[in-house]
């Protein structure tokens, strides 16, 4: 679950990283209380989750007389798509020298990677490409649970020796909140010191209970509700719906669909031993999503048993026709209570997509 | 041997939950038909003397170790605890750790990884099936009806979509010498690489079929791996058709920052002339024109 850049700033505050001075507001009438709080000058940053914010008009210059007006103004913008609903009122810096600082996690090394550089303020990506000697990578061991100081040393080198504790503090809260990714960019040089000027933390979805958060934000209401009934649910764009058990059968059943030409509407992964009121769930769930013309059910059981997700699948009694491949326990009993009640079943999984695209056809 | 073997004694931490027990029985089952030792004590803490199917709970892994020669341990822990499952196991240097549970903070997963390294322990997983070597044993949850011995070697990410493959391979007549679910997740034990090496130190495997999906980059190491000692190999990658930045099932399934795509990972393959199925039916045809 991604942080924005507000509640980011307040985690750093909070870890000793030094922020600007900024105030959250949700309305423009909030602007002109925030900006005397503030400073002379500021800048108004929408709070939306998306790259680039800047380019696409999502940070303006105000001052004390035009602010309210340039607040109504960013609250009336959509930012890429995105409502623009909370802006951080922040003071503007004057920056003398702008750097890169991230902790991420390298699947391959298994390891911490603390990626650093002094030419800060571009795309890190572009910086990686065309000028990979200008971004330090050091690993961390995973034993750690502070930065020892030979390894802030290799991240700082010859920079000034306040980013060292900068690095600490950062490395503490990619450790305290379970993150997937802790960055500072630009992390700038001012007449005040050194500051965070932007953030981004991401937090590991499978860490968010231990961390107090019960809801994901970043899905939709229906990625949610699926997500309270055990599903892994997407939503896409197609019109055949997809139930499948297990996350690789279920992206090998979308890649299928695609390969037939045809555009699934979702992913649904309904775990492992589902019983029959899930699979009724989840075929109501994508029933349910506007356009779905069919609905492709490919099950293949090791603990699943198939006379249960026959009931689940009857008892959903959805009006699009449901194709159905399932294999494993108790198979038999579920292909004939399937078939006395007229649904169409496909001995392999590529005969059953076939048979879906070719009804939406 | 491929990590565990027919005379290899198995533990079961989490023995005495719901899926502890269920799958005690399948092992021992499978174990019995092919004349192995399987599942030989179970673990929970707290539950020492209870038995599951005739098999002996302890409180601690030492506690079971004191009794039984255990050379795998197989967890179905539960998210929170499986970090310390793993480096329960390790501490007591248990060879190889199976470890089946899903959703375990990716902050526990890469330290219990890097202290079962230093214990000379190889951990599997998690999120994942776990392994089986047709005829030998059983260490998870691979239904066993599925395979026939063979010399195909399978590898991969994924639960169901082995089975899938499994059941094509079986059914177009090749059996499989060793099956190992490497896991979902963004960090996991061993990788396609190493199991590469163990297929190859086991000499009994003629071909392997690396089963990937999007996310990391763990399969093109993985194939560099196998022209490195010269096995040959097949592959099939899940999510061609997978949106950037969404989560598809498993906790590692996710294209970020441009890294990961399904499309760039085939491309890498076949630009290392490895054949690539577009459908995992197809996976047998590619092994037979090799």
């Amino acid at each position: 679950m991604k942080f924005r850049e507000y509640e980011a700033k307040q985690i750093f505050r909070e870890a000793g990283i030094p922020v600007p001075n900024s105030v959250l507001i949700t309305s423009a009438d909030e602007a002109n209380a925030a900006q005397k709080k503030v400073a002379e000058k500021v800048v108004l940053k929408a709070q939306v989750d998306v790259g680039g914010r800047g380019k696409a008009g999502g940070i303006l210059p105000a001052n004390a007389e035009n602010i309210s007006e340039v607040a109504r103004d960013l609250f009336g913008k959509t930012i890429k798509g995105l409502p623009v609903e909370k802006i951080l009122v922040e003071e503007a810096l004057e920056i003398s020298h702008e750097y890169y600082l991230s902790i991420t996690i390298d699947r391959a090394k298994k390891m911490p990677l603390i990626l650093f550089s002094s030419e800060g303020g571009v795309e890190i990506e572009t910086l990686a490409k065309e000028r990979p000697e200008a971004l330090r990578r050091v690993y961390v061991d995973p034993s750690f649970v502070t930065l020892p100081d030979f390894i802030v040393r290799n991240v700082i080198g010859t920079n000034p020796k306040e980013i060292g504790k900068i690095v600490r503090d950062l490395f503490a809260v990619f450790r305290s909140k379970d993150a997937v990714l802790a960055e500072i960019n630009p992390l700038v040089m001012t007449q005040k010191g050194i500051l965070a000027a932007d953030g981004k933390i991401i937090l590991d979805d499978n860490a968010l209970i231990r961390q107090g958060i019960s809801e994901n934000r970043d899905l939709t209401p229906r990625e949610a509700e699926a997500e309270k009934h055990g599903f892994s649910y997407v939503e896409l764009d197609g019109n055949i719906g997809v139930i499948g058990n297990g996350a690789g059968l279920t992206m090998a059943t979308l890649d299928i669909i695609s390969h037939y030409h045809g555009k699934a509407a979702n992913f649904l992964d309904v775990g492992g031993g589902a019983a029959s009121d899930r699979v009724m769930y989840a075929v109501r769930l994508v029933a349910s999503m506007p356009g779905v013309k069919v609905i492709v059910v490919n099950l293949l059981g090791g603990i699943t048993r198939c006379d249960e997700v026959a009931k689940g699948i009857i008892e959903a009694g959805v009006p699009q026709p449901v194709i159905v491949r399932i294999a494993g326990t108790n198979e038999e009993e579920g292909r004939k209570l399937l078939q006395e009640c007229g649904y169409v079943m496909s001995d392999t999984m590529d005969a059953a997509i076939r048979q879906a695209v070719e009804a939406v056809q | 041997m491929i990590y565990a073997g027919k005379n290899t004694g198995i533990l079961v931490q989490g023995a005495t939950g719901s899926q502890g027990k269920f799958h005690i029985n399948l092992m021992n089952a499978y174990a019995k038909q092919v004349g192995g030792t399987g599942v030989v004590a179970g673990m929970t803490p707290g539950k020492a003397g209870q038995e599951v199917f005739g098999v002996p709970v302890y409180d601690s892994v030492a506690d079971a170790l004191d009794e039984h020669e255990i050379g795998a341990s197989v967890i179905f822990v539960p998210a929170g605890g499986c970090g310390d499952a793993i480096m329960e196991a390790a501490d007591s240097r248990i060879p190889t750790i199976v470890t089946i549970t899903e959703h375990v903070p990716v902050h526990d997963i890469m330290r219990a990884v890097a202290y079962a390294g230093s214990r000379g322990s190889r951990v599997i997983g998690p999120n994942c099936p776990g392994m089986l070597v047709p005829d030998e044993c059983k260490l998870g949850i691979i239904p066993a009806n599925l395979c026939r011995k063979g010399d195909v070697g399978v590898i991969s990410r994924s639960g169901t979509l082995t089975y899938q493959v499994i059941s094509e391979l079986t059914s177009a007549g090749f059996g499989q010498s060793g099956i190992i679910g490497i896991g979902g997740d963004a960090v996991i034990g061993q990788t396609f690489s190493e199991v590469m090496d163990e297929f190859h130190a086991d000499g009994r495997t003629k071909t392997v079929v690396l089963i990937g999906e999007v996310g990391g980059s763990l399969e093109i190491e993985g194939a560099r791996r196998a022209l490195d000692i010269g096995m040959p190999i097949v592959s099939y990658i899940a999510g061609v058709s997978a949106p950037k930045e969404k989560r598809m099932g498993h906790a590692g399934a996710i294209v970020e920052g441009g890294e990961g795509d399904a499309a760039s990972k085939i491309e890498r393959l076949r630009a290392l002339d490895i054949p690539v199925a577009s459908r995992p039916s197809e996976i047998p045809e590619l092994i037979r024109s090799l």
